[in-house]
């Protein structure tokens, strides 16, 4: 499972000394990264802990509009930027996790999602351009990441895909780590049956609350790095489009079966932009695919590599 | 060891355990039966904090009211479930791990999920997807997780629904075992009046969430309101 992992980073890492000289094409391997972890973490809390949260996308943009502000409203450092704002996602988090401890399924969608539906006011509106949004203009003039004397600006493509990279080997490792932890155990067992799980010492509350604190977090974080590289937010980001690029991501990789979302993510952004001559179909296009890859592939592509080596099945799943 | 008293449960204008007390003493087999709809399953599902309650539950001497039902697993009180659960996404040597993980407040010890695997005859079935077994192998496997809680007090469902005599058979003497050599005091709801009789030290009969006699186990199912209200004509005249 780590060794699919440990491929599909590694042939990353080489893949600059191809594509590095086209800008474009840079920036796509930087996108595939940064869904990447995004995915990663919403397969996490939806395909392992078996709760339909519905606020990824929302958890992604909070963090990348509270790094920004961060940076520019205190002047403080992009990088402590972003650890700021992963925390402040990770309390978001929290605090929409803690009335999803009471619901369950189809209303966990419903509330998670109200958070996604909310935010593009909120942001627009005057408290939020008191915070420092930007109101409906957004934030133009992010601070770049500045770090050893490199710049990660958008005009400095290849140190960004290789800071992108750092980090989305280090979530997924994390991501990695918990899943093969006791951790993994309670979130399968919690998804499967909740009141067994809970009649042999298993704590519904605190592992479910931990995994939105840590999903948010590590989303929140990269969505601070997704606006230190790009240097200007808007609320699009909240749009359909990325909504359900995420969900085939997810869905293409495989529901529960880390790390397809990872392969999924970089298959998607990579179709997304071949699929970019079909114009307004696209979206139509993207719909489509979703129901015809929940039909054709409901483990997705991790599910269909992992049923043509059968006996090791057992054994991966074992391992978390 | 558990001490119930003045226990009532009302669903609404449903009054399912009503004014209920009894005592469980440590290292019995306590039966608890009725028809259908008794409030047994409700019994279980107070002593285990799933919903609060009136009246009184005491374990070890301690107040379990308002604990939820994974601290009530820490302190010692296992359970399973009529309609048997598994872990679908688990194996049997993960679901019983789940209990040896999180419901003993000791150092996690993979041996004990060994011996506890040995103990229920699963070895073969160990690697296995937990959903993948008949439902003998089920019930085992929550037993086998309840038991890696390293349970004081272990309560059983129905855990003979379902099976046939020689499953039956194998089920007592695991349910014996567990109860001599472990040291596990259990309580044990069924239907089926021989396994009640055989097993049992105490028996408590209930109707509407009332209770309508207790005591020693043949005693009991010749209680004359007990065969009125439960067993019937048919089975005095059987015994
Ligand atoms: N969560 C609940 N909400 C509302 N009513 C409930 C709930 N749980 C149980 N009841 C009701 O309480 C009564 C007792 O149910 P319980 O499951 O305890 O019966 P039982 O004695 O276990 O019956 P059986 O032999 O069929 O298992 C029933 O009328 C049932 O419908
Ligand atoms: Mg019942």
């Amino acid at each position: 499972m780590s060794a699919t992992m440990a491929l599909v980073f590694g042939i990353m890492a080489v893949l600059p000394l191809f594509v590095g000289g086209t800008a474009h094409m840079m920036h796509i391997l930087i996108m595939c990264l940064i869904w990447a972890v995004v995915a990663s973490c919403w397969d996490l809390i939806m395909g392992f802990a078996g709760i339909f949260s519905f606020g990824q996308v929302a958890f992604f943009v909070i963090g990348a509009y509270a790094s920004a502000i961060f940076s520019i409203q205190l002047g403080i450092h992009p990088l402590a930027a972003m650890v700021l704002a992963g925390l402040v996602t990770a309390a978001a988090g929290v605090l929409v996790g803690l009335p999803c401890m009471r619901l369950k399924g189809a209303y966990i969608a419903l509330v998670t999602f109200a958070v996604h539906m909310i935010l593009e006011p909120f942001l627009k509106s005057g408290m939020g351009r008191a915070l420092g949004t930007g109101g409906t203009r957004g934030i133009l003039t992010i601070p770049p990441m500045e770090l050893f004397g490199i710049t990660f600006a958008a005009d400095n493509k290849i140190a960004v895909f290789y800071a992108a990279l750092a980090l989305a080997v280090i979530c997924s490792a994390i991501i990695m780590l918990v899943i093969r932890s006791s951790w993994g155990t309670a979130f399968l067992a919690l998804k499967d049956s909740q009141d067994f799980a809970a009649s042999l010492g298993v704590s519904a509350f605190k592992y479910k609350l931990a995994v939105f604190a840590l999903t948010s977090f590590l989303t929140g974080l990269v969505g601070g790095f997704y606006a230190h590289y790009i240097g200007m937010l808007s609320t699009r980001l909240l749009g359909i489009d990325l909504f359900v690029m995420l969900m085939i991501m997810l869905v293409l990789g495989g529901i529960g079966q880390f790390p397809g979302a990872i392969l999924g993510a970089i298959m998607t952004v990579i179709g997304n932009e071949m699929l970019a001559p079909l114009g307004a179909y696209r979206p139509l296009v993207l719909g489509a695919l979703v129901v015809v890859l929940v039909l054709l592939l409901p483990d997705g592509i991790m599910g269909l590599l992992r049923s043509l080596v059968p006996h090791k099945v057992a054994e991966q799943v074992r391992q978390g | 060891m558990l001490k119930v008293s003045h226990l009532t449960k009302k669903f609404g204008e449903l009054v399912a355990v009503n004014d209920l007390s009894f005592h469980v003493a440590k290292g019995q087999i306590y039966g608890i039966a009725g028809p259908n709809g008794a409030g047994k399953s409700t019994i279980y599902n107070l002593i285990t904090g799933n919903y609060p309650f009136e009246g009184e539950i005491l374990f070890d001497g301690e107040s379990i009211a308002g604990m939820p039902p994974h601290k009530i697993a820490q302190m010692g009180i296992s359970r399973t479930f009529q309609v048997p659960e598994t872990f679908s996404s688990l194996t049997v040597e993960q679901s019983v791990a789940v209990g040896a993980h999180f419901g003993d407040t000791d150092l996690f010890d993979p041996q004990r999920v060994d011996e506890i695997i040995t103990f229920l005859e699963l070895e073969a079935d160990r690697d296995r997807m937990a959903g993948e077994l008949n439902l003998l192998g089920n019930k085992k496997v929550m037993i086998g997780a309840a038991l890696g809680t390293r349970p004081k007090m272990l309560l059983l469902d129905e855990p003979m629904a379902g099976s046939n005599a020689n499953e039956i058979r194998a089920l007592m003497a695991l349910i014996r075992r567990i109860n001599v050599e472990m040291g596990v005091t259990i309580i044990i709801i069924e239907h089926f009046m021989k396994v009640l009789t055989e097993l049992t030290d105490k028996l408590l009969i209930i109707e509407s969430g009332t209770r309508i006699a207790e005591g020693d186990p043949d005693k009991v199912t010749s209680d004359p309101e007990v065969i009125e209200c439960y067993l019937g004509q048919a089975y005095a005249e059987d015994n």
